[in-house]
């Protein structure tokens, strides 16, 4: 991921979590808006009053894939739009924007929700975990070992998406039936209809998960 | 992509409720219907208030006299798995269960649930209809598959919660938080239809939110269940629903409220067939009977007019399942 | 289908090359080592690690996010564009519209600007009249919303059905019509029915589906000085490379076109779009790369749809199964530009059934709607929802099993193609293994002994099909290089749309290389770097450039044992290439390991070209299909579940299980869409506008509305006469006898025929009321 952290460019916050949004594109461009961990660890999330302005940006950290980032974001900059666009983090999908396709499925504190339907700021002090965040350094993690022995995809676009919700449901029964892992997977469609396939890699991610003393 | 706006996470109810008393105030709860209707610019917002922080409108704790509280900022998905939830007031959890999707569950909570938007494909899309201040109902003469049979009026929208329903055979009450206080309404006076006032579907007022829902406690023989037909498994508001609350009291229904969803632009309670099945032991013939008088009223529009038999069908089953 | 044959709509508008020299054929394999298996994917692991960058992931410095305001009406002249307060708003680097400002940059492209990108009037809601760029999407987004245009609105027609009446606005000044209907005929059809014993005659409609890949359409566009480089999420990158070029009057070596991964097209990615021209001009106006992706309802409205089709099918039928007549009708619409709206809709009507006399006109017409693209097996779901479904109404009528009806009615020769015969045909396996395989006769039987008056009722329900391409054909290249290491790279033009193309290929090198097929590097869908290819659509993908790779496979193994052969002073034919080593088949003391080649290692690499060869004269390839299915229906409320569905398909050789198995399930799963719930709702009668813009309204299935029991049976085939792999295509056929199988048993079910898609509980309720209330 790359990272600038040359604020000083930037300009400085007026005060603690604010930028000014024009100024901060003016001088920097659309390069990446994470800023050096390294800086004050201030709140968490956006100053409680006054309101943010809209051409404000706010500095945020989120707890990402095991890792604290410090993001300046607009309020209205959805989770996916910041992972994707601002982190590089493109294993997250966008199908739809509203909320109505999963491929931008990713954990929030554990459970599955889709990142475009979350404003960035929403999230700032919460466990966010991505698809690339169940690698263990370059091996996959179990269930996208899974989908990848049942060839559960076969575009491969709603695959992060559907994998983070399997990962999701897995985290609350560890044992799903069949039907389970249908209601499960209900919320990621799959244009290609791989469905069938993704049942069974669901499955066969819980056996690996046994396999691997629970650990995910 | 979303217009900008400014921003707030509210400390406390108090503040909440002062910030979103300024003209073009949003709350954001869970934010699932918000960021729709902001995307769709349904409506636009000037600030967004969060609420999420607030602690004190979070989770669900049995009531020292009886009964359950569920905060607002519940999500719909501790509803549909809340062990009490599902052994008290199954209705309700079946209904939470059968929302949208999964991610949604998680995020929607109960208090949007209830308050969200219409999902009239004019309402929602580039239409200025009645309820966006226009001057015309573009379902009334248009793709018109979805919208009401019952209590249409200037505008026929159907009410899209599930979870609301349910919590009207149940007999819940809501707490309102406003800039004036709180104040507590049976959940049946919480909507309101498009004759009294198109624009809006709830009687909360400018500033005001919803607090907490409150469940009574279950009376003796008490059963409830919640059924639901839609187009597809998930992600889908009812084409036809019904929540029952039956009261069981020597193989008599004693007591009984039948609550439509799909059928109305608020969560529709069918006194015909709570007036038909009322002191019967819901012989087959009573449910045949109680589900033609839910339809006696019923007026179609031009492509609605499968709600009819669908409506009959769906009640006569849920009737005859929960008599068993 | 009179003029120039259907089967090549993914060519249309293109310069194809030649074929090449056919090299000599090889045999066809015997047994396969690697070929046929049920392998992963090669680029499984990019794809499920998140590591894979489809287009719409690229991100480059200074890129730029484009966007593009869409006319909100079915029909209306744009009188002016104001694009002042867009650019003027900080974060904006671009605009344009058909009304200027032209500046240098634009000016030379004024015509393609003012008469194809941004076409006046707009004939459909989702027209492009502008576009931006800016520094965030959301920025692009505020900038559209600061676009004033003046309309001038028309009145439109948005059903298909009365765009021929006289009171029908024009979508064109020369009418509705897109052109005189095609007609064709063989036999006698009027002879036909005198002859026939029973004889039926029904309406049916198939209504409008939309492709919506899960990757947006949408293209990134980057400038180096005079030469363009375009990631697109495309089906084919020669196909973009040529139109931009084209479009832009660049030569073709200054357009390099990239699609490594694609997020899924279904037959609307197979060409490039406005978006990919408005990105490049986006680009160059701006100076900085730009990025644009369309929003999930513009792709309702603007990339491509299957046209909604109205079909009218007389059938007569001896007492012992013969078909003696077909006379077909058909009606569709390909939106407001000459789209295909009738395309390949009569071909099953013509070939897949032994008839004498046959008859079938269709009329395609013009309306107020977004242009059709072709759409996996254009023209023959709709057709096989009619006749699939009067086949099992004869049946019932002449009292025979639809199977065996069926049966009786099995061609070798392709009739519509004056009696050509056909390389294989599997259809009458396919009807009788399937049926075996799915316990046809005792479903049947079960089905018969339920209770009359159950409410929820099962049935079964079964349908044949075929596709009028699936056989593919030049032209290919494909380069096989062996390195000195004994690694292989394989170069391919092909993009993997999703079916597993890459792995195919793989396999097919493996096999002949004797290597493993993980071990193989792919370089492909790159008009920079890879061979010419043609577009991945038409099933046509795995028969056309399969053989191209084992052409170039032998090609590099020729090449190899030659070096071997003067390294050991043996004769080149008893030599042998396996495991990495050339062994010599008299005595096996006798090997070499690649990498001890003298010649590779001088060389430091050994290059395979291959071509693919023509097809057979005098020989048509097709492949055929037969489904079978088991639903549940709530007779109160017309819920259906699907229980189970099985495929038996024969494709030729199954080259990899896996994938193989994989487009079955797909194929069902959409087929499940197209029968059960999708369904473009214009607002016919006040707007034109289409109401259902989003997955949510528009539904495609979900988990919950398919079985988990998808079962294949592969008619396992090679069809040696086809091509030097002896495969023929699996993804449009598996989708084709779907929804007409469930059709079938719904009407097993409850005894209600459903002529209409779709059947939802709301038409299917009504249905049964309407079948109660009729008796």
């Amino acid at each position: 991921m790359t990272k600038d952290a040359s604020g000083s460019g930037a300009g400085k916050p007026r005060d603690a979590g604010r930028v000014s949004r024009r100024g901060f594109l003016g001088s920097l461009g659309t390069g990446a808006m994470t800023v050096a961990a390294a800086g004050a660890a201030g709140a968490e999330g956006p100053p409680q009053d006054p309101p943010v302005r809209a051409e404000e940006l706010i500095k945020i950290a989120l707890h990402l894939n095991g890792r604290r980032e410090e993001v300046l974001v607009e309020a209205r900059w959805s989770l996916s739009y910041v992972l994707r666009e601002r982190l590089g983090l493109t294993g997250t999908k966008i199908g739809c924007e509203r909320g109505e396709c999963g491929a931008c499925t990713v954990l929030i504190d554990g459970v599955p929700r889709y990142s475009c339907m979350t404003l960035a700021v929403e999230t700032a002090g919460k466990r966010i975990t991505t698809v690339e965040g169940l690698m263990r350094g370059e091996d996959l993690g179990p269930t996208q070992q899974a989908f990848l022995e049942e060839d559960a995809f076969q575009c491969g676009y709603c695959t992060s998406g559907q994998i983070m919700a399997v990962e999701g449901m897995l985290g609350a029964n560890a044992d799903p039936s069949i039907e389970d892992v249908r209601l499960g997977v209900s919320g990621n469609l799959c244009r290609c209809g791989a469905y069938a396939h993704i049942f069974k890699a669901a499955q066969r991610a819980a056996v690996l998960k046994h396999e691997a003393g629970g650990a995910s | 992509m979303l217009p900008s706006f400014a921003y707030l996470r509210a400390a406390s109810l108090d503040a909440a409720v002062q910030q979103l008393a300024a003209e073009g105030a949003r709350v954001h709860a869970g934010g699932t219907d918000l960021i729709g209707c902001l995307r769709d610019e349904v409506f636009d917002a000037t600030t967004v208030v969060s609420i999420t922080e607030l602690a004190e409108l979070r989770g669900i704790t049995r009531q020292p006299g009886g009964g359950l509280r569920i905060g607002a900022l519940t999500t719909v998905a501790q509803v549909a798995a809340d062990p009490h939830v599902r052994d008290q007031y199954p209705a309700l959890a079946q209904a939470a269960g059968a929302v949208a999707s999964p991610q949604l569950r998680y995020q929607g909570t109960i208090g949007g649930n209830i308050c969200q938007r219409p999902r009239c494909w004019y309402f929602r899309g580039q239409f200025h209809c009645l309820r966006k201040g226009g001057d015309t109902c573009y379902a009334l003469a248009g793709e018109n598959h979805y919208h009401c049979i019952l209590g249409g009026e200037r505008c026929y929208i159907v009410h899209p919660s599930d979870t609301a329903p349910a919590l009207v055979a149940l007999g819940a009450t809501v707490r309102i938080a406003g800039p004036g206080g709180t104040r507590t309404v049976p959940i049946e006076e919480f909507f309101v239809l498009p004759g009294t006032d198109v624009e809006r579907e709830t009687v909360l007022e400018q500033g005001e939110i919803v607090a907490d829902v409150v469940l009574p406690q279950p009376q003796a023989g008490q059963r409830s269940s919640y059924r639901k037909v839609r187009g597809r498994g998930a992600w889908d508001f009812a084409l036809a629903g019904v929540a029952l609350r039956i009261v069981m009291t020597d193989g008599r229904v004693a007591d009984a409220r039948v609550v439509l969803s799909g059928a109305a632009p608020v969560p529709w309670r069918s006194h015909p067939t709570e007036d038909v099945i009322r002191g019967t032991a819901l012989e087959p013939e009573v449910c045949k009977q109680a589900a033609d008088a839910a339809m006696r009223d019923a007026r179609p529009l031009k492509r609605n007019g499968y709600k009819i038999p669908l409506f009959r069908g769906v009640i006569e089953e849920a009737l005859s399942t929960i008599r068993a | 289908m009179t003029d120039r044959p259907d089967d090549r709509y993914w060519e249309e508008g293109l310069d194809v090359p030649e074929t090449a020299a056919p090299q000599g054929d090889p045999d066809p394999w015997g047994t396969t080592d690697v070929v046929g298996k049920p392998l992963p994917r090669v680029d499984a692991y990019e794809r499920v690690s998140g590591s894979a960058v489809y287009p719409s992931d690229l991100s480059l410095p200074r890129m730029l996010y484009g966007a593009i305001l869409r006319c909100p009406h079915a029909h209306a002249t744009v009188r002016s564009v104001d694009l002042t307060a867009a650019a003027a708003l900080p974060g904006v680097h671009a605009v344009m519209s058909g009304f200027g400002p032209f500046d240098s940059v634009l000016a030379p492209h004024r015509e393609l600007l003012q008469e194809q990108l941004f076409a006046n009037p707009c004939l459909y809601e989702g027209e492009a009249v502008a576009a931006v760029a800016a520094d965030s999407p959301y920025i692009a987004a505020d900038a559209l919303r600061a676009i004033r245009v003046e309309y001038e609105v028309h009145p439109f027609v948005a059903d298909e059905r009365h765009a021929l009446d006289p009171e029908a606005p024009q979508v064109h000044q020369s009418g509705n019509r897109v052109s005189e209907p095609n007609r064709y005929a063989r036999g006698n059809v009027e002879r036909g029915f005198a002859e026939a014993n029973v004889v039926l005659e029904q309406q049916y409609r198939t209504e409008c589906e939309i492709h919506t890949p899960m990757e947006l359409h949408g293209a990134v566009a980057k400038w180096d000085g005079d030469a363009l480089t375009i990631w697109e999420s495309t089906q084919g990158v020669f196909a973009v490379q040529s139109q931009v070029a084209s479009a832009l009057a660049m030569p073709l070596s200054r357009v390099r076109v990239i699609g490594h991964y694609m997020g899924g097209g279904f037959g609307s990615k197979l060409q490039a779009g406005k978006y990919t021209l408005i990105s490049a001009l986006l680009s160059k106006q701006a100076a900085c790369p730009v990025k644009l992706f369309l929003t999930r309802e513009e792709t309702y409205l603007a990339v491509g749809n299957r046209p909604p089709t109205n079909m009218r099918l007389k059938a007569g039928i001896k007492r012992d199964g013969t078909l003696t007549a077909l006379d077909f009708w058909g009606l569709g619409s390909g939106g407001a530009y000459r789209a295909g709206g009738t395309s390949a809709l009569d071909f099953l009507i013509r070939d897949l059934y032994l008839c004498p006399n046959v008859r079938c006109e269709t009329t395609d017409v013009y309306m107020n709607a977004g242009p059709a693209r072709p759409f996996r097996a254009p023209g023959h779901p709709q057709a096989a929802w009619a006749l699939e479904q009067m086949l099992d109404a004869l049946a019932n009528e002449v009292g025979m099993d639809p199977v065996e009806l069926r049966l009786r009615n099995v061609p070798t020769v392709s009739q519509a193609r004056g009696d050509t015969p056909y390389t294989t045909t599997g259809f009458a396996a396919c009807l009788r293994e399937g049926a075996e395989a799915f316990g046809w006769r005792d479903a049947v039987v079960r089905v018969a002994e339920q209770p009359r008056d159950a409410v929820i009722r099962r049935g079964v329900g079964m349908a044949g099909a075929m596709w009028v391409a699936g056989g593919g054909g030049p032209p290919s290249t494909a380069i096989v290089k062996v390195f000195s290491d004994g690694s292989v790279n394989l170069n391919l033009g092909a993009s993997d749309i999703g079916t597993g193309t890459k792995t195919v290929m793989a396999m097919v090198v493996a096999e002949e290389l004797g290597v493993d097929p993980d071990a193989i590097q792919i370089e492909h869908a790159d008009t920079g770097t890879t061979p010419y290819a043609t577009s991945s659509g038409g099933s046509k993908t795995v028969p056309t450039e399969s053989p191209a790779v084992r052409a170039a496979a032998l090609d590099a193994k020729e090449q190899l044992i030659a070096m071997a052969a003067e390294q050991l002073e043996a004769d080149a034919t008893t030599l042998r290439l396996s495991g990495g080593r050339v062994v010599s088949s008299s005595d096996p003391e006798r090997a070499l390991a690649v990498t001890e080649l003298r010649g590779l290692r001088a060389r430091g690499t050994v290059t395979g070209i291959g071509y693919r060869g023509p097809n057979p004269a005098g020989k048509a390839v097709n492949p055929f299909a037969a489904q079978f299915c088991e639903v549940e229906v709530n007779t109160r409320t017309g819920e259906v579940r699907v229980l189970r569905f099985l495929g038996a398909h024969d494709s030729g050789r199954v080259m990899n299980l896996l994938t193989y198995q994989n487009q079955v399930v797909g194929g069902v799963t959409m087929g499940i869409g197209f029968g059960m719930t999708e369904v473009r709702i214009l607002d016919v009668d006040q707007t034109g506008k289409m109401v259902n813009r989003n997955w949510h309204d528009y539904k495609i299935p979900t988990a919950l509305d398919v079985p988990a029991d998808v079962t294949c049976v592969p008619i396992d085939q090679p069809d040696a006469e086809a091509n030097t792999t002896g495969s023929k295509g699996i993804g449009e056929p598996a989708t084709i006898p779907t929804a007409a199988a469930l059709a079938n048993a719904v009407y097993h079910a409850t005894g209600v025929r459903m002529t209409d898609t779709t059947i939802d509980p709301a038409r299917l309720v009504a249905a049964l009321d309407a079948g109660r209330k009729g008796e």
